[in-house]
C-alpha cells in the first residue's frame, strides 16, 4: 500500500480527463452520450457523478476507467495516457491500476466468491494459491469470510456487491470505478456497501469516482459532478470542499 | 490453467445438456470416421494377411496372364532353382458339403508336399490316427493317394470331423469323396480364413479344378533373401513372355488399389457424422458466447485480454472435440465390427474373398482420432471464438444488442454461399486424380457449405413471409412459435444448417441409390435375355472366381432338354492390364449367341449386335463402359491383353453397359479366349427356352432328373434379378447405416438448440404464463417450433440434395467408377422421410417443451 500513499501524498492526480467526448452511432441517428466533460482526481479522493438516467455517468465512467475510448478528448490513468496505448497495453492497465464494480455486481456464476474475488490476480498471472489467500483476506474485510466456498447464485445481492467491492480492490488499483453500485441494493444493503466503499477508500487511500443518482451516496462524496445530457452542469460545490478544483 | 477450468470447464457443467449432446455427437462423428478406417482395413489386411501366412516364406512368385501357369513351360525353366526353392501351387476354392446339406468354402492349397514344406509352417497334429508328426515319406504316400485332403484342427473340431472321416468336396458341378487324413496345427497357414483351409496334393487339385497341367503360380524361396531386388530383375529378364514375377505382397497391393475408390468413397461418406458434429461445436461455443456476453465483458473489464478470450473459447471446442475423440475412438471400434458386417459382403461379392477382422485398437487410432476431430473443432469454433474476443468490457453492463426490430437481411453469408455454388459448378468439371475423385467431392462439400451459408437468408426470409400463415393455421401457439423462433434466427441458423447438410447428404444418397438402383434394374432386365441361369454350386462364396467350371457332360445334358434352344456359356478371369497392373475382368462368352439372343445393352454403337457378330472367334472384344473411361478405351481402338504367348492386340469392337463390376470387363468370343489363353470350363450357363415353355417347370424339370447328387443352382429370370437387386441393396446398406448416424446427430443438434433457448427464454415462459398461457399451450408451442424446424431443413434439404446428387451421379460415380447413371427421383422415399423428419424433429421437441412447461411452474427469478 505504500505506493498508493505516495501518490495520495504527492498529490499526483491519479485520473485526468480533457474534453471527453463519446458519440454513438453515425450520421442522424447519431447520439452524444458524453460532450466535452473534464475532470482529475487525486489519489484517495472519493468522487460522485451524479445526474438524471441517461444523462452519461456510466459513458463518462467507463471512458475514465479504460473500459471504451472517447471520440475525442484525453485519459490519463496514473499518469498513462490512454489514447497511446493498444488494446492489450490498456487491458493490463485495467487489470493493473484499476477497480470496478458495476451495479448488477457482475461476479462469474461459474467462479466462488473467492476465485470471484481472485480474478484481478488470476487474470495478471498471480499463481492460484498466493492469489486466494489474498482474496480471503480481502473477503473477510469485507465481511464475507464465511462466504468463500460458496457460488454467487447462492448468496444475497449485498453479499454480492461486497464481493465485488474486494474484487476492485484486491489487486490495490490506483482507481476504483464504480457505477451505481448500491443502485440494485435496498437501503440497508445499500448503505452497508456505501460505508464499507467510503472506509476502504480512507484506509487504502485509493480514488474512487461513484456515479449514482442516491443523494445518499452523493452526499458521502468528497466532491460531486453533476451531469445533464452529456455535459457537466456547473455549480457550486456543496459539502466538503474538493481538495482539487475541477479544471473545466 | 485454472482460470479456464474456473470458467470454461464450470461453464460447460452448468449447461450440461448441451455439452453432452455436442460431445455425444462428436463421440459419433468420430466413432463413424474411425469405424470405417478400421472397416476398410479390415478388409484389405484380411486379405493381406491370408497372403501372408500363405505365402510364408515365400520372396517371389511366377504368375501367368490370366489362366495360370503352364506346367509344360514350367519345366523348361529348371534354371529357376539357380535362384531358389521351387514350389508350384494351386490357390482354389471349395465347398465342403456337410450331410445335412449346408456347404462350407474353403480355400485349397494344391501343393507339391516335399517341395513345399520349407515354404510354410504346417504343423500335423493328428495323422492316420496316430499322435506324432509324420516322416514326409508317410505324408508322402498317404497324400498321394487321390482321395486325401487335410484340414485344420480348427475347422475339423467345429463340425465335428476326425482323422479318416470321408468327406464330399465339391469343386465346380462335381462332387468329390475324399478322406481326411490328418488336421492341421492351428498355426501357420492353418488360422487363414478361420481355419476354413484344407491341403491337397497338386495333383489332386489339378485334377479337382480341371487345371490338368496348369498350375495357378510358382513360388520361389530365395537362398539369398536379401538379394531380392537383384533377383526379381534377374528371373524377370529371363522369363517366357506371358509370364510375370512378382512379390506375394503385389496382389494385396492390386486388391488395395481395387478398393481404392470404394474405400475412398466410403472414407468420404463417414466424414459426413463429423462435420455435422462440427455444427454442434460451432452452436455450442456460439450459444455460450451469447449466452455469457455479460461474463466476457466482465472479464475484459477486469484485465482479460482478447488473445485470452479467444483462447478460452477455442479451447472450450477442443476440450469438446478431445471428449468426442476419447470416447469415440473405442466407440468407433466397437461400430467398425458392424460396419464390417455391412462392407465385407459388399467387397466379397464384387471384389475379393477375404476374412476380414477388425484389427485392435491402438493407441495410432485414438490419437489419429484426435488429429481429425480436434483441428476441426478449432475451425469450427474460430468464429464465434473471434466474436468473443471482440466483446468489448462495456458489454459487461450494456443490455444485450436489441434482437427485437428490423434486421438486415444476411446478405454476406448468402453471397458466401452463391460463390460457393458457382465453385462447386466449377469444380464438378475437373478431371479425377489418380482414379479418385478428389475434386467431385470438393464439388459435393462447396454445395453442402454453400447452403448452410445460404441458410440465414432463408431463415429471414421465411420470418418475413412466414407470420401470417402460422397464425393462421396453429392460431395462438403458431404465433408465439414464430416470434420466438424469430428472436432467436441467428442463433437457430447454425443448428438449421446442420440439419440442411445432413438431410442434404440423405436426400442426395437417396436419390444416388435410387437412380442408379433404377439404372441397374433396367439393365438387368435388359441384359437378363435368358430364361434359366445355370451356376456351379462348388463355386464357393458368391464371385470367388473359382476356376472349377461346369463340366461338358453337364452342359450336354443341359441341353439336350427339349425346351432348351440355346445355351451360352460365360467365365471371367482376373488379368493385370495397363501400365499399372489394375486387375480387369477378362471375360469369354459365346458372341453368336449373345449376338442373336442376348441383350448387352451397348453404349457405343447403339446396337452392337453386327460388331458382336464381325467379333466370334476374330481378336476382338467388347469392353464395359467403366473400362473404357478408366483407360479411355473407345469402339475401334486397339486395346493390348497380356496372354500366356505375351501381348497381344485386340479390336475394341464395342462398349456396353455394364454395373456388374468396376473393375472394368473385357469379353471376348469363346473361341478367340480358347485360342489365346486355354479352353476354360464356363463357370455360368444361360440358357435360352422355347418362347412356349415354362421356365419354372423347365427348371424343376432339370432338377429333379439331375437328382440329389445335383451341384448346380439353377435360377429362372426373375429370381436372378431379385438376387442381383439384393446385392445392390446389400451394398448400400452402410451407406444409409452412416446417413442415419449424421441424421441423428443433427437431430441431436435441434434438441439442443430448442433446450438452450427454453433455458434462456425461462423469464419470457413465465411471463407468458401469468398472461394466461395454460402448460399445454406452452408445450404446443415448443413442439410447433421443433417441426418448423424440421420441415424447413427437410425442405431446403431436399433441394440442396437435388443439386448434390448431380454431383454423385454425374462426377463422382463416373469418376470412382465408371458408371452410367440415369437421373430418377425416389418420390416415395423422399416423401416418406420428410414425413419421418418433421415427426422426428417433433419429438425431439418434446423434451424441450417438456422443460420449458416445468420451468414455468417453478416462475423462478
Amino acid at each position: 500500500m505504500s505506493d498508493l500513499h505516495t501518490v495520495y501524498l504527492g498529490r499526483m492526480p491519479v485520473l485526468r480527463a480533457e474534453g471527453l467526448h463519446k458519440r454513438y452511432g453515425e450520421g442522424d441517428s447519431a447520439v452524444d452520450a458524453v460532450r466535452g466533460v473534464g475532470l482529475e482526481l487525486a489519489g484517495g479522493e472519493f468522487v460522485a457523478v451524479v445526474g438524471p438516467s441517461g444523462c452519461g455517468k456510466s459513458t463518462l465512467l467507463h471512458l475514465c476507467g479504460g473500459m471504451d475510448r472517447p471520440t475525442a478528448g484525453s485519459v490519463a490513468v496514473d499518469g498513462v495516457d490512454l489514447a497511446g496505448l493498444d488494446d492489450e497495453a490498456l487491458t493490463a492497465l485495467r487489470r493493473e491500476r484499476v477497480g470496478f464494480v458495476f451495479q448488477f455486481f457482475n461476479l462469474l456464476p461459474t467462479l466462488t466468491l473467492a476465485e470471484n474475488v481472485a480474478l484481478p490476480l488470476l487474470l495478471a498471472g498471480v499463481p492460484s494459491p498466493p492469489a486466494l489467500d489474498r482474496a480471503r483476506e480481502w473477503a473477510g474485510r469485507v465481511g464475507l469470510g464465511h462466504r468463500l466456498a460458496h457460488y454467487p447464485a447462492r448468496v444475497s445481492g449485498g453479499e454480492l456487491q461486497r464481493a465485488a467491492l474486494a474484487r476492485a480492490l484486491v489487486h490495490e488499483p490506483a482507481l476504483v470505478i464504480a457505477d451505481e453500485p448500491t443502485g440494485n441494493l435496498d437501503s440497508e444493503n445499500g448503505q452497508r456497501v456505501l460505508e464499507l466503499l467510503r472506509s476502504l477508500n480512507r484506509e487504502t487511500g485509493v480514488a474512487v469516482l461513484l456515479a449514482t443518482h442516491d443523494p445518499v451516496l452523493a452526499a458521502a462524496a468528497d466532491r460531486r459532478i453533476r451531469m445533464r445530457d452529456g455535459g457537466e452542469v456547473r455549480e457550486p460545490a456543496a459539502g466538503r470542499l474538493p481538495t482539487v478544483a475541477l479544471e473545466t | 490453467m485454472a482460470l479456464f477450468r474456473r470458467f470454461i470447464v464450470r461453464g460447460l457443467a452448468r449447461d450440461p445438456g448441451r455439452a453432452l449432446v455436442t460431445v455425444a455427437g462428436l463421440t459419433l462423428g468420430v466413432a463413424v470416421v474411425v469405424a470405417i478406417r478400421l472397416a476398410n482395413t479390415a478388409s484389405v489386411r484380411g486379405f493381406e494377411t491370408a497372403l501372408d501366412v500363405v505365402a510364408g516364406k515365400t520372396s517371389l512368385e511366377i504368375v501367368g496372364a490370366g489362366v495360370g501357369v503352364p506346367e509344360r513351360q514350367l519345366e523348361e525353366m529348371g534354371w529357376l532353382r539357380e535362384y531358389g526353392r521351387v514350389s508350384p501351387l494351386i490357390d482354389q476354392t471349395v465347398s465342403l458339403a456337410d450331410p445335412d446339406g449346408v456347404r462350407h468354402p474353403l480355400r485349397v492349397l494344391g501343393v507339391d508336399l516335399l517341395r513345399d514344406r520349407p515354404f510354410r509352417e504346417y504343423q500335423l497334429l493328428r495323422f492316420a490316427r496316430e499322435e506324432r508328426e509324420p516322416r514326409p515319406q508317410e505324408l508322402l504316400s498317404v497324400l498321394l493317394d487321390p482321395t486325401s485332403v487335410v484340414l485344420t484342427e480348427r475347422f475339423a473340431r467345429r463340425r465335428g470331423i476326425d482323422v479318416e472321416t470321408p468327406v464330399t468336396l465339391v469343386a465346380g458341378d462335381t462332387r468329390h469323396r475324399m478322406v481326411v487324413q490328418g488336421l492341421l496345427l492351428d498355426e501357420g497357414p492353418a488360422q487363414v480364413v478361420d481355419g476354413q483351409l484344407a491341403l491337397l496334393d497338386i495333383a489332386t487339385a489339378q485334377w479337382l479344378f480341371d487345371r490338368l497341367g496348369w498350375v495357378d503360380r510358382v513360388e520361389i524361396q530365395l537362398f539369398d533373401a536379401a538379394a531380392i531386388d537383384a533377383s526379381e530383375q534377374a528371373i524377370a529378364a529371363r522369363l517366357p513372355p506371358g509370364l510375370r514375377v512378382q512379390r506375394p505382397a503385389q496382389r494385396g497391393r492390386e486388391v488395395e488399389k481395387m478398393l481404392a475408390a470404394f474405400h475412398f468413397n466410403l472414407n468420404a461418406l463417414s466424414y459426413i457424422a463429423l462435420i455435422v458434429g462440427l455444427f454442434l461445436v460451432y452452436n455450442t461455443v456460439a450459444v455460450a458466447v451469447i449466452a455469457r456476453r455479460t461474463e466476457i465483458g466482465t472479464l475484459r473489464a477486469l484485465g482479460a485480454t482478447r488473445r485470452l478470450v479467444l483462447g478460452f473459447f477455442l479451447g472450450e471446442a477442443a476440450v469438446l472435440a478431445a471428449v468426442g475423440a476419447a470416447l469415440g475412438a473405442p466407440a468407433g471400434w466397437l461400430l467398425a465390427r458392424g460396419a464390417v458386417r455391412l462392407t465385407s459382403s459388399t467387397v466379397n461379392t464384387l471384389y475379393v474373398t477375404s476374412q476380414a477382422t477388425v484389427p485392435a485398437l491402438g493407441a495410432a487410432d485414438v490419437l489419429l482420432a484426435g488429429a481429425v476431430a480436434i483441428p476441426l473443432a478449432l475451425l469450427a469454433a474460430v468464429i464465434p471464438a473471434a466474436e468473443a474476443s471482440r466483446i468489448t468490457p462495456v458489454d459487461a453492463v450494456r443490455a444485450a444488442a436489441g434482437a427485437a426490430g428490423r434486421r438486415p437481411f444476411p446478405w454476406r453469408p448468402a453471397l458466401l454461399g452463391a460463390a460457393l455454388f458457382a465453385a462447386a459448378g466449377w469444380l464438378a468439371t475437373l478431371d479425377a486424380i489418380g482414379g479418385l475423385p478428389v475434386f467431385g467431392l470438393c464439388a459435393a462439400l462447396a454445395v453442402l457449405f454453400g447452403a448452410a451459408a445460404c441458410v440465414p437468408a432463408l431463415l429471414e426470409l421465411l420470418r418475413r413471409q412466414g407470420r401470417s400463415v402460422l397464425a393462421r393455421w396453429l392460431r395462438v401457439e403458431g404465433l408465439l412459435a414464430h416470434a420466438n423462433l424469430s428472436a432467436a434466427a441467428s442463433r437457430l441458423a447454425v443448428s438449421v444448417a446442420a440439419l440442411v447438410v445432413s438431410l442434404a447428404m440423405l436426400a442426395a444418397v437417396a436419390i444416388m441409390v435410387g437412380s442408379f438402383r433404377d439404372t441397374v434394374a433396367y439393365w438387368v432386365g435388359r441384359t437378363l435375355q435368358a430364361d434359366l441361369f445355370v451356376t456351379a454350386a462348388g463355386r464357393g462364396p458368391v464371385g470367388a472366381g473359382s476356376l472349377a467350371g461346369i463340366s461338358e457332360a453337364t452342359e450336354r445334358w443341359l441341353a439336350a432338354h427339349p425346351a432348351v434352344v440355346a445355351v451360352d456359356g460365360f467365365r471371367t478371369v482376373d488379368l493385370p492390364y495397363g501400365p499399372d497392373g489394375d486387375l480387369i475382368l477378362l471375360g469369354a462368352g459365346r458372341f453368336e449367341v449373345m449376338a442373336e439372343r442376348g441383350g448387352l445393352l451397348f453404349k457405343d454403337p447403339a446396337d452392337g449386335r453386327p460388331a458382336l457378330r464381325a467379333a466370334v472367334g476374330a481378336d476382338a472384344v467388347v469392353v464395359s463402359e467403366s473400362f473404357a473411361l478408366k483407360h479411355g478405351a473407345a469402339a475401334g481402338d486397339r486395346i493390348e491383353l497380356d496372354t500366356p504367348r505375351g501381348p497381344r492386340p485386340f479390336q475394341v469392337a464395342a462398349v456396353y453397359y455394364d454395373y456388374s463390376s468396376d473393375r472394368g470387363l473385357v469379353v471376348m468370343d469363346g473361341a478367340t479366349f480358347a485360342r489365346h489363353y486355354r479352353a476354360q470350363r464356363p463357370s455360368g450357363l444361360t440358357l435360352y427356352l422355347d418362347p412356349d415353355a415354362d421356365p419354372d417347370a423347365v427348371r424343376e424339370d432339370l432338377l429333379a432328373a439331375g437328382g440329389t447328387d445335383q451341384q448346380l443352382f439353377i435360377n429362372t429370370n426373375a429370381a436372378l434379378r431379385a438376387v442381383v437387386l439384393r446385392i445392390f441393396d446389400a451394398t448400400f446398406a452402410i451407406t444409409y447405416a452412416l446417413e442415419a448416424i449424421a441424421i441423428a446427430v443433427a437431430i441431436m443438434g435441434v434438441a439442443a438448440t430448442l433446450l438452450t433457448l427454453a433455458l434462456e427464454r425461462r423469464r419470457e415462459l413465465a411471463m407468458l404464463r401469468l398472461v394466461g398461457a395454460g402448460r399445454r399451450q406452452i408445450r404446443r408451442m415448443v413442439v410447433i417450433e421443433a417441426a418448423l424446424i424440421g420441415i424447413v431443413s427437410q425442405g431446403a434439404g431436399l433441394a440442396v440434395g437435388v443439386a448434390l446428387s448431380l454431383i454423385l451421379i454425374y462426377v463422382i460415380n463416373v469418376q470412382s467408377f465408371g458408371w452410367t447413371i440415369q437421373f430418377h427421383l425416389p418420390l416415395g422415399f423422399l416423401a416418406q422421410s420428410t414425413l419421418l423428419i418433421a415427426v422426428a424433429t417433433a419429438l425431439a421437441g418434446l423434451y424441450p417443451a417438456r422443460v420449458a412447461a416445468r420451468m414455468v411452474a417453478g416462475a423462478d427469478r
